[in-house]
């Protein structure tokens, strides 16, 4: 029996948010949320490869409202859920994140993969899962598209990269940050799967719990420091040419020249 | 307003990915094919939709009507047909019945086809002559032995289609008494595919993916164990049903007239009229609050009244209160979803005219319920009764 971690983020349903100009803070009352959509990818790739016996752990770090993504987790398949929630994780960037994520993953001890999403939904940074992977000292492949097997306590996956496919080969333990690929269609957990995850086992977990040096959560551990959040500016309504091939692009051409852009 | 448990919000994020990746993208598809796609189906059964109020045991989910109601609105939002919806409220509601008064044997036989999409399991209580009356409906039911002897005919029935061609039936009402009025009437599952019935079909208005149609009931022989509940006592449970119907009708078309305003609002942003937006026109601001304001008063009042039958269920309701607060929800449901979604398509202009507006459709869908499962009118008789009492009613 083997332990498998799947790292999961709440984010946002979509962009449009509003942010208190006080605090600095995107306002949360009110705004739908989503399992990160790279997470649940990495969730599915951890369910295909179990074997039977091994056991899959979902985490998150987060309030406690956190805890219906868990949930959903559970009803995907996931095993047993652990929401990592303090005070002093609040306001961490990645690299703190990555610190509480690697407490709670020794925690845990005894795991063979760490699933990631490769990038969040929401901030998009792509940082967390090759940091955990530093913290921990174990290998990590980022852009992983299909978890093609696991052999002779080896994993072999299929990477992107900007020309095309890597097929790598790992030992065990790693971390494995996953992107899916553009077919995927996430599974919708049905109703049997949610009634029977609230009788999962599902723990919080907190500073304490975690132990270890907690000046490397929260602000204190934090290297990037947010000096203002803000929307983007709205851009301005694009222009729709409805025209046959021929006739839209010199119509194209003549408001480029017009704007001076050839 | 009623707070959500964490688990309803689950069902609720369940369904409303299935009902706007599977159903909104195909929804007006639906009605110009006359049915709903097989694929839908199957996908509502593994998602758990179909006769969700029945127990595990017989493969349903044993959800409570609040549940049942965050399924509805869902469904609602991603439907502007209401054909989904039609399908899994009839379901829900009738199945509730069938879970609560059926024989063992006859759950047995008929939920896990239902919850399996297989079968369908609908309402027949309306006849030629009449439909929220149902005393006045000229259907009998006779003992003949072991088995019970079903004549008449049942009219402006949805889901006769489905039942027909691919198995399953209706929950029926028929005189077994004559003699005793609405102290002698009967309820039972009726099989569509038994010798002796047979199918007609109507065009309806709206909700086109669903059949609606009738059929004669000629000799058809019908086993003991499809009785539903006490002989003669058909009257009162019926009402069951129909209530439960009632309040998830109240959330549909609160759920559908508010998904018409949202369209409204993406359009009236968007459309320049006279060099400014359509939405700075006060008409359409005022009328939008109005609108909206009155729709999220009907689904919280949709809401309570689902809440008023779970704790019925658990023995902490009052039958009477129920049917009152039911019959609240339901009163102006239809006509207020109508007006918003009618302001709507006013906004849209031609576009809103044309069948490829999905608010056109959305409207004659909601256009239904203020007949179906009990008339506006029968609504009022029932709150008015509650006030007076019944000595003071115009009905007896």
């Amino acid at each position: 029996m083997s332990k498998i971690i799947v790292c999961v983020k709440q984010v946002p349903e979509n962009n449009d948010l509003k942010i208190d100009p006080n605090t600095n803070k995107v306002i949360k009352i009110g705004v739908s949320t989503i399992i990160n959509p790279f997470d649940q990818f990495a969730l599915e790739e951890a369910i295909k490869i179990r074997k039977e016996g091994d056991e899959i752990i979902a985490i998150s770090i987060g309030d406690l409202e956190t805890k219906s993504t868990i949930m959903r987790c559970l009803a995907l398949g996931a095993d047993k859920g652990i929401l990592l929630n303090d005070e002093k994780f609040q306001d961490s960037d990645t690299f703190a994140t990555s610190h509480i994520l690697a407490a709670a993953v020794k925690k845990i001890g005894d795991y063979t993969i760490i699933f990631c999403g490769n990038s969040s939904f929401d901030t998009g940074l792509g940082q967390v899962g090759p940091e955990l992977a530093a913290l921990l000292d174990i290998p990590q492949v980022t852009y992983v598209e299909n978890v093609e097997k696991i052999e002779n306590g080896k994993l072999v996956v299929k990477a992107q990269t900007d020309e095309g496919y890597n097929i790598i080969e790992s030992t065990l333990p790693l971390v494995v940050t996953c992107i899916p690929p553009s077919s995927f269609q996430p599974s919708i957990p049905p109703l049997p799967k949610i009634l029977a995850a609230q009788k999962k086992p599902f723990e919080i977990w907190n500073a304490v719990d975690l132990g270890g040096d907690n000046n490397k959560f929260g602000p204190s551990g934090s290297l990037i420091k947010i000096m203002k959040l803000y929307n983007p500016p709205k851009r301005e309504e694009g222009i729709v040419i409805a025209e046959e091939p021929k006739i839209a692009v010199e119509k194209l051409l003549e408001l480029l020249s017009k704007d001076k852009v050839l | 307003m009623i707070e959500f448990t964490e688990e309803q919000e689950l069902i609720r994020e369940s369904v409303k990915e299935f009902a706007q990746r599977k159903i909104a993208p195909i929804a007006l598809e639906m009605e110009k094919n006359k049915e709903i796609p097989k694929d839908v189906i199957k996908g509502m059964a593994e998602l758990g939709l179909l006769t969700c109020t029945a127990d595990p045991e017989y493969g349903g989910s044993g959800l409570n009507a609040v549940t049942a109601g965050v399924i509805a609105e869902e469904l609602a939002k991603g439907d502007c047909t209401g054909s989904t919806c039609v399908f899994y409220l009839v379901q829900a509601a009738w199945g509730y019945l069938l879970n609560k008064y059926g024989t063992e044997e006859a759950k047995k036989e008929i939920f896990p086809k239902t919850c399996s999409g297989d079968w369908f399991l609908g309402i027949a209580t309306t006849e030629s002559g009449g439909g929220t009356d149902v005393v006045g409906g000229k259907t009998t039911i006779k003992k003949d032995g072991d088995s019970f002897v079903v004549n008449g005919e049942k009219m402006y029935i949805s889901g006769v289609r489905e039942a027909a061609n691919s198995g399953g039936g209706h929950v029926t009402i028929a005189h077994q008494s004559p003699e005793l009025g609405s102290r002698g009437m009967t309820v039972f599952y009726l099989p569509l595919t038994a010798e002796g019935i047979t199918p007609t079909y109507i065009d309806d208005l709206g909700r086109e993916g669903i059949s609606c149609g009738g059929f004669s009931i000629d000799n058809v022989k019908i086993p003991k164990h499809y009785i539903i509940g006490e002989e003669n006592k058909g009257f009162y449970i019926i009402h069951e049903g129909y209530e439960y119907a009632r309040a998830l009708i109240a959330v549909i078309c609160a759920a559908a007239g508010l998904k018409s305003l949202e369209n409204g609002i993406n359009y009236t942003k968007e459309r320049t009229v006279f060099g400014k937006p359509l939405a700075k026109f006060q008409e359409i601001n005022f009328r939008l609050a109005e609108h909206y304001t009155k729709l999220e008063m009907l689904k919280r009042l949709g809401y309570e009244a689902l809440r008023a039958i779970d704790l019925e269920q658990e023995g902490k309701g009052d039958r009477f209160e129920t049917s009152k607060i039911v019959a609240m929800s339901k009163m102006f449901a239809s006509d207020w979803a109508c007006e918003a979604i009618n302001d709507v398509i006013q906004w849209q202009g031609a576009f809103g005219y044309s069948r490829e507006c999905p608010d056109q459709a959305a409207w004659r869908a909601v256009r239904s319920f203020s007949l179906a499962e009990g008339t506006r009118e029968v609504m009022k008789m029932i709150v008015a009764r509650e006030l007076l009492g019944k000595e003071l009613t115009s009905y007896k």
